[in-house]
């Protein structure tokens, strides 16, 4: 449970926490929805950056849930698997490489990306598939943090 | 300045954020901007507070566009020029108060490659916030750096700006 002296109602940590402030948990909602809701880019693609960026935060919340959107696309835990040395694995497509790189190098210091590592991600998703992209990342980054910071607890950890 | 990896479109807005690139999806700007609205101005902690923690991040990060921003609510809360010059490396001998310390700290840890709040700073910060306020300061975090991120991310950022007072970001129809 989070560290925080008091809640909100919600179906797990995450939801109880950010239920203290209800208007802006529901415009996040609205927000981080889109991404999957409207497959703005490939379901797959994104759970697998949603999951890595996870990983990098040790943040066990995110690292807790399945997107059923990637699901029906075909991303099982065989896959997911490997995903925490996905540059050692020959399971994982050159556009799931870019993406991953991309997202890597997002997190840990997006003043260093370079335009070798961004230029197949734009190529691939187009001007309008990469500003979701890059705004899906900030999404999983900031709120990955968010976990990690109040310590959010798994969801399924108990209410 | 750096170039850019994605233009504008021509159809834009004309504040930075809908004249950015972000106006290739227009629906995900949409909600992004009453997000942000709702954050800044139907909130339940003071935006003199979440405005140092953005202008914080905005260092750390290094972009250039949102260092160059000062929200008017923030200013009218007495957040002054000389108050934000203090908010830099070195700000645990400046003249700011120990809440305001204790923002510029959480800021930092959230940033860091670790970010996880050890006992002492919780109770710190308990003893200056409530849980909603700090629900609040730690959302606004994520928005901050991870918008921040992006405009450095997508790149055509310059390499400074002059400083600007622009209205808070509001989106009337949020509710309190």
């Amino acid at each position: 449970m989070s560290w925080l002296p008091a809640s909100g109602p919600g179906r797990d940590d995450f939801e109880r926490v950010f239920a203290l402030r209800p208007n802006l948990f529901e415009a996040w909602r609205e927000f981080a929805s889109l991404f999957f809701e409207k497959r703005l880019v490939d379901p797959v693609v994104l759970e697998l950056c949603r999951l890595r960026i996870a990983q990098l935060h040790g943040a066990r919340h995110p690292l807790s849930l399945r997107t059923p959107e990637a699901r029906a696309a075909g991303l099982d835990e065989a896959k997911l698997a490997a995903l925490d040395a996905w540059w050692r694995s020959p399971g994982f497509s050159e556009l799931e490489r870019s993406c991953l790189r991309f997202a890597e190098q997002f997190v840990t210091d997006a003043s260093g990306l370079s335009d070798d590592e961004a230029r197949p991600v734009v190529a691939a998703l187009g001007d309008a598939g990469t500003v979701a992209f890059v705004e899906a990342l900030a999404v999983f980054d900031g709120f990955g943090r968010f976990c990690r910071m109040l310590d959010v607890e798994p969801a399924g950890a108990g209410a | 300045m750096s170039r850019p990896r994605v233009k504008p479109p021509q159809q834009r807005g004309s504040d930075p954020i809908s004249a950015s690139a972000l106006a290739h999806q227009p629906e995900t700007l949409r909600a992004f901007l009453k997000l942000y609205g709702t954050l800044w101005s139907h909130g339940v902690l003071d935006q003199a507070t979440k405005e140092l923690a953005r202008i914080r991040n905005a260092r750390t990060v290094n972009c250039a566009i949102c260092k160059s921003i000062r929200f008017e609510g923030a200013r009218k809360e007495g957040l002054s020029e000389a108050l934000v010059d203090e908010i830099r490396d070195g700000y645990e001998t400046s003249a700011l108060s120990p809440r305001q310390k204790a923002v510029l700290r959480f800021t930092d840890t959230f940033l860091s490659a670790e970010p996880e709040v050890d006992e002492a700073q919780r109770r710190e910060l308990l003893a200056h916030f409530t849980p909603a306020e700090l629900v609040e300061l730690t959302a606004g975090l994520a928005l901050f750096m991870g918008f921040s991120k992006i405009a450095v991310a997508l790149g055509g950022m310059p390499e400074s700006l002059p400083v600007t007072v622009q209205p808070t970001p509001d989106w009337p129809s949020a509710g309190d």
